[in-house]
């Protein structure tokens, strides 16, 4: 194992079999994250790159082949063992941000907690669910609904629910595909912050400038990785948002406060 | 995982869907709420029963003539008239565990005192009577022995009948006109209340047996022979010796049925219980079937809301929850909407239990015993119920669960 590598696959396979038919979904791929990267993985949509993600994020496991995630063999895993990873070291970020309906930002952000053993009372998880909301500029909101949240706000308490138990890697899939323009940049720069301090993301996309934000691009097609390269112009979103509020300066949307992308955790 | 954050998590489940939280706890509301009412009813017929059945007195045989049991004509208890004085006296001077025999004569007739008049029955009876029944005189005293040997003209009148021919008068010392042989009261029973057949045991004139079968009735057998033993051991071998003695004395040849039939009061009391136990049975059946019934739509309710909820499960299978946290949480679900239910359930239950006793006069009997298995079967009803859809929701795929639509 090298020295720094979070993720590493090696030759991976993954093969659904509906009724006779063996269906390949991922053909043979090995990958290395390094701890600290910002990975979008890209490609058409069949491509793989959704079961790879699955993979990723222990959801499912490699017909053959091996994960190692944090040095530890992770593909023999029972379902019990894979929660349990899922719950210690990784944080997922959905398209449709999957919270739970008619419950407070404050009780989705402190979900992971409830599961694995915290032994945190109920006012340590509120504080801890509080903090990590205030860390993603949601201070003040803990109370509210999802019902009352604007799609990016809604986001980033997914955010705050998937940083909360401070997992090794941040899986996103698609986390700006339902977000406009101007959110999704917002989104961004809190991806780009919390991976300047040092959190590993690994990030689902097909839109290119989306996958312009992340340090390297793997590319997907036909279950196989077609292309694995850094990005070398770089989008800053922070500094975008900088030009954008001088440029147009929109009326902030009902309910949602000004942008607020300093991450402060 | 801990259990008390699920609670929580369950909880908050449950109040998130309120109206349909309600509506299903009230399935197995009204099925505790009925199985505590009706086993309530059950039950205090069966105590107003047994209560009946002990006021018979202690440790009590009663021997009747005639028997139940013969072919040919059978007659009934008391109809045949083959119990005669001398066996009494038989029983009392040969079975060594009897303590007390009353022979007792029954008729009803009208006794008239003044320009009153009312139709009662008459009681004739040895002066053990008011010991073998544990029917104490609330005012003035018993008649004697010597009354009884000497046929005297002396009654005891029951509360019924006192207030009947002498309302707030006091009766004791008074004439009593009985088929126009002037008695004389000298005492007053405590009331008893009904009996188990419904007849008032207050309206009463219990007078020596001697009277009343000179005086009164007529006749020279007896009706009955009321026998108390002195301890309950020895009623069984009490019962035997009676039965042989009697035969011997009515000359009965072995193989040929008795003339007469003994019971126990414990046979009675078990006679007369058997119904009421049969009734809380049954009415606790039916409102068993309730119960069962409000378990049933608690299995809907969790299996709509495991469907429902899917997206949810997938998202606490993606942030670490396992198969068993799952499970536990729709568990709890289904548990504390049978619990909870069986809670209101219960009082509801004992409310209307309480009801039924005001408003309708019928005896109820709650029990803790009840309350406790009502309670425990209601959780039970959650439990078996809710296990199913808990573990559908515990075997989902959690990557298909978070792309269910």
């Amino acid at each position: 194992m090298k020295n720094g590598a979070l993720v590493r696959l090696v030759d991976v396979h993954k093969t659904y079999r509906t009724g006779e038919m063996e269906v390949p979904a991922v053909c043979g791929v090995s990958l290395e994250i390094k701890r600290g990267e910002f990975v979008a993985l890209m490609g058409a949509s069949g491509s793989g790159k959704s079961t790879l993600m699955n993979i990723l994020g222990c959801l499912d496991r490699p017909t053959t082949g091996s994960y190692f995630l944090d040095a530890a063999d992770v593909s023999g895993l029972n379902r019990d063992q894979l929660a349990d990873v899922r719950n210690r070291k990784i944080g997922f970020v959905f398209q449709n941000f999957n919270l739970l309906p008619r419950t407070s930002a404050r009780e989705n952000a402190e979900l992971p907690l409830i599961y694995g053993a915290h032994g945190l009372s109920h006012s340590q998880l509120c504080e801890k669910a509080d903090r990590v909301l205030s860390s993603v500029g949601l201070a003040g909101r803990e109370d509210h609904h999802s019902s009352q949240l604007s799609g990016g706000q809604q986001q980033r308490v997914a955010i705050a629910r998937a940083l909360i138990n401070d997992p090794e890697m941040l899986l996103a899939d698609e986390p700006t595909g339902n977000l406009d323009s101007r959110t999704s940049v917002e989104i961004m720069a809190i991806f780009q912050q919390l991976n300047e301090r040092g959190i590993t993301i690994v990030m689902v996309t097909h839109e290119q400038d989306i996958a312009a934000y992340a340090q390297r691009n793997v590319i997907m097609r036909d279950g196989v990785i077609l292309d694995d390269h850094l990005v070398t112009q770089r989008f800053e979103a922070a500094a975008q948002i900088q030009q954008n509020g001088r440029a147009r300066p929109e009326p902030a949307r009902r309910g949602e406060g000004a942008p607020d992308t300093h991450v402060t955790m | 995982m801990r259990i008390a954050p699920t609670f929580h998590v369950a909880y908050r489940a449950l109040r998130r869907n309120k109206m349909r939280s309600v509506l299903t706890a009230l399935g197995i509301i009204i099925g505790v709420g009925a199985v505590i009412a009706m086993v309530g009813i059950g039950n205090g017929a069966k105590a107003q029963v047994e209560a009946q059945i002990a006021s018979l007195g202690q440790n009590v045989i009663l021997i009747f003539s005639g028997s139940t049991t013969s072919s040919g004509i059978r007659t009934g208890w008391g109809g045949a008239g083959t119990l005669k004085i001398e066996d009494a006296e038989a029983i009392r001077r040969e079975v060594p565990s009897v303590i007390g025999v009353s022979e007792e004569v029954v008729s009803t007739t009208q006794a008239a005192a003044g320009n009153q008049n009312w139709f009662t029955r008459i009681f004739g009876e040895s002066a053990d009577y008011f010991d073998i029944r544990q029917w104490p005189l609330s005012d003035g005293a018993p008649f004697t022995p010597q009354d009884v040997r000497s046929a005297n003209k002396v009654c005891v009148i029951g509360r019924t009948t006192a207030t009947q021919i002498y309302g707030n008068e006091n009766p004791i010392g008074q004439i009593l006109r009985i088929k126009n042989v002037p008695f004389t009261i000298t005492g007053v029973l405590t009331p008893k209340g009904l009996s188990p057949q419904g007849v008032d045991q207050d309206d009463i004139v219990v007078m020596p047996y001697t009277s009343a079968m000179k005086r009164v009735i007529g006749g020279t057998t007896l009706r009955n022979i009321n026998v108390q033993i002195d301890d309950p051991a020895q009623i069984a071998p009490a019962q035997q010796q009676i039965i042989s003695l009697l035969r011997q004395r009515h000359n009965i040849r072995p193989g040929r049925d008795d003339d007469f039939t003994v019971r126990t009061q414990q046979e009675i009391a078990e006679a007369a219980t058997a119904t009421s136990r049969v009734m809380t049975v049954l009415l606790g059946a039916i409102a068993g079937v309730s119960l069962v019934v409000g378990g049933i739509g608690i299995m809907n309710i969790m299996l709509v809301s495991v469907t429902e909820r899917t997206r949810e499960i997938g998202v606490r299978m993606a942030v670490g929850a396992r198969g068993t946290d799952i499970l536990t949480q729709f568990l709890i679900e289904a548990v504390t909407l049978s619990s909870v239910g069986g809670l209101i359930g219960i009082i509801c239950g004992i409310g209307a239990s309480s009801v039924l006793s005001i408003y309708a006069h019928w005896p109820t009997l709650i029990s803790i015993g009840s309350i406790a298995i009502a309670f425990l079967f209601s959780a039970a009803v959650g439990v078996f119920f809710g296990f199913y859809p808990a573990r559908k929701a515990a075997a989902l795929d959690p990557i298909e669960a978070l792309r269910y639509e």
